[in-house]
């Protein structure tokens, strides 16, 4: 069975008069170990697909399966569990606590979780580091760490708790293209080593090494490119 | 999230904003130090009251009145003028024969003193606005002494207690025990008398110098007040001799009261209804000290309003300080969201934040406290020393009140973090990632 299953999502924001159809009956598949881009316009409802997924928005209609619970009908509790433990988030913006180290960042999540002692967590949170190849800079602050740098701490934190899944929301966007190319080369390796991948992105280089691509317009799926 | 875990970060977030946090806490110490400080004045006054009572016996003494429906201040201050039942040696020894009773001592009080003179400094006082009062020295009455002894049975015709007050304006203030052993002429009135009615002086030695209980003045041995009281004058008899005549005050009106020691003072009410049979008035002390207490609570009541209203403007600045933060940390919020926490997680990061400030308020409040119950101990002990009581440190801090008000500004603090911690964890994630 797929790892995520969405089917007829729709989500729509009214803005006065206005509606904007963020999500209009998205139905799309996540399988183990998959690496999609999902593609489109400016506004054409990726990062709400993406927050969906994510477990951080829930839509208006349909269904979100994973391992046969529906987030779309989810209590807090159990979104705020799956966003913990199963997946990992990284965002253009990296978002990472600024007044926080490094390591306390790639950390935040199992001291949310409740899980381990201070000595495991260190020990986690050095390992993720190490993974993203940052375990000399543990004790910066995001100030004191380069664009790429911040978002390789943000990669260590969506590792730190070995997620299923790792939902990207343009990670590059905030980066030169070098520093672009390490972070999805970084992602792309964690995809290798069987995390599963969805990347959101308007660059056409960083679709191209996905497996798939979901092209999104209008809150519709208008086209699908297949498994390479 | 483990509370352990809750409460770093809650330090972490408050110790960002130290100037902030230290002036939110700053309001709460406030509140905190009245709160502690005023209710314990009003407990240390109460203890005070009663530790006094008790060493005077006042809270096992049953006051025994001819006239029946007087309290026991009016009883202290009763007067025999005939209206009421006659109080006398009979009154004494049925009321001594009944049950509870552990002593008792005719009361009464030297009638026209008109001054006295101290010998050594030839001093002459009026005797007004004072009491002299009389009683049977057997233990049933007792004073707070500042200097000398009790009255006993030796000093049974010389003997006599002088207050504080009176040795005040003899002025010994501070010098008390200069006083013990000094002669007292006391000088007395006879206008109220014959023409002829003479009243030789009495000279009395000072025993011992009290702090009065019913106001200022003197105490003697009811055996020579007797005596005291008896005026005499003479007259032509029916055969044209001379006759002198002895009068008693007391033997025409009786004597004030009886007073009386309990055995326990929980008996109090026993032995009333056992007095009120015999047809007499019964007043008990342990009623006054409990009147003067209650004054002290409501006192207590109001000033610890006054102070809880202290902890309730801190506990807006809490609120107000909560709401900021949670308008400068919504990016966070939405982060911390995003990594899993969930929504009663974060409700609960900002409860235990303002619990913390709540925490550290009470503990400083209390702290503070302890330190202002030492500095107005120091002045009081001067006070103290000066009118020649000799308890100290009669200001005390009770660890019950402290604990309590720690307790309830930790609760303060929680409660007007409620408000802040539920806007924050209500928040939208999405929105708040998106928020600049
Ligand atoms: N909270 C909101 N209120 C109103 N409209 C919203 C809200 N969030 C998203 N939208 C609208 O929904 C649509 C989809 O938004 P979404 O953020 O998913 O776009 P996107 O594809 O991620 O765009 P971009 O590439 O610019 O990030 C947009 O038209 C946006 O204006
Ligand atoms: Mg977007």
């Amino acid at each position: 069975m797929a790892f995520v299953q969405c089917s007829g999502l729709r989500k729509t924001y009214t803005v006065g008069d206005e509606e904007v159809r963020a999500l209009d009956n998205v139905s799309i598949t996540v399988e183990k170990g998959d690496f999609i881009a999902i593609c489109g316009p400016s506004g054409s409802g990726k990062s709400t697909l993406a927050n969906v997924i994510g477990g951080l928005d829930q839509p208006d209609e349909g269904s979100v399966l994973v391992d046969g619970v529906d987030l779309a009908k989810a209590k807090d509790k159990e979104l705020s569990e799956y966003r913990n433990s199963r997946i990992g988030f990284v965002f253009q913006s990296f978002n990472l606590q600024a007044h926080e180290t490094a390591l306390e960042n790639v950390i935040s999540p199992l001291v949310i979780g409740g899980v381990g002692k201070k000595k495991e967590r260190r020990e986690r949170g050095m390992k993720a580091l190490e993974r993203v190849g940052l375990s000399d800079r543990a004790g910066h602050k995001p100030t004191q760490l380069s664009g790429g740098q911040r978002q390789r701490v943000a990669i260590a934190r969506a590792l730190v708790n070995d997620p299923q899944m790792i939902i990207a929301d343009e990670p590059t966007g905030n980066l030169d293209s070098s520093r672009g190319s390490d972070v999805i080369a970084e992602l792309r390796r964690l995809n290798s080593e069987g995390i599963t991948l969805i990347i959101i992105t308007h660059d056409p280089n960083v679709a191209a090494q996905a497996k798939r691509v979901v092209e999104i317009k209008d809150g519709k799926i208008t086209e699908r490119t297949g498994a390479r | 999230m483990r509370f352990s875990d809750q409460f770093r970060t809650g330090w972490r977030n408050l110790s960002r904003q130290k100037l902030r946090t230290t002036l939110t806490i700053f309001a709460i110490v406030i509140g905190a130090v009245s709160v502690t400080v005023m209710l314990s004045l009003v407990t240390s006054a109460k203890s005070f009251l009663v530790s006094s009572a008790q060493k005077t016996g006042m809270d096992k003494r049953v006051i025994v009145t001819g006239s029946t429906g007087l309290d026991y201040r009016e009883s202290t201050w009763n007067w025999p003028d005939g209206s009421g039942k006659r109080i006398d040696k009979d009154t004494l020894e049925a009321v001594t024969k009944l049950p509870h009773v552990a002593s008792a001592t005719l009361y009464s009080q030297v009638q026209m003193i008109r001054s006295f003179v101290l010998e050594s400094t030839n001093q002459e006082l009026e005797f007004k606005n004072l009491s002299f009062e009389a009683y049977t020295p057997n233990g049933t009455i007792k004073h707070l002494l500042v200097a000398g002894e009790e009255l006993s049975e030796k000093t049974n015709g010389t003997g006599i207690l002088v207050t504080t007050g009176v040795a005040n304006d003899l002025g010994f203030k501070g010098r008390e025990s200069e006083l013990v052993g000094q002669k007292l002429v006391l000088k007395f009135r006879t206008d109220m008398g014959p023409p002829d009615a003479r009243k030789a002086d009495e000279t009395a030695v000072i025993t011992g110098v009290v702090m009065g209980e019913n106001g200022d003045g003197l105490s003697v041995d009811l055996e020579w007040a007797v005596r005291m009281n008896t005026m005499e004058w003479t007259q032509k008899g029916p055969n044209g001799q001379t006759e002198t005549m002895k009068e008693s005050q007391i033997d025409r009106y009786g004597y004030s009261s009886v007073w009386v020691s309990l055995d326990d003072k929980k008996n109090a009410d026993a032995l009333m209804a056992e007095v009120a049979k015999l047809g007499y008035g019964a007043a008990a002390g342990q009623e006054e000290i409990d009147t003067q207490a209650t004054v002290f609570t409501i006192i207590g009541a109001v000033l610890g309003g006054i102070g809880g209203i202290a902890l309730l403007v801190a506990a807006i600045g809490v609120i107000n300080t909560m709401v900021m933060a949670t308008l400068e940390r919504t990016r966070e919020i939405g982060i911390m969201r995003a990594i899993g926490a969930t929504k009663r997680t974060v409700r609960r990061l900002f409860r235990v934040e303002a619990g913390v400030l709540g925490f550290m308020g009470g503990l400083f409040g209390v702290a503070i406290s302890f330190g202002v119950a030492i500095g107005l101990n120091q002045l009081l002990n001067k006070q103290l020393e000066d009118s020649g009581i000799t308890d100290r440190d009669i200001v005390s801090i009770s660890p019950v009140i402290a604990l309590v008000v720690l307790l309830i500004t930790t609760l303060i603090g929680m409660l007007a973090g409620s408000l802040p911690a539920r806007r924050a964890a209500n928040m939208d994630p999405v929105e708040a990632l998106r928020y600049e």
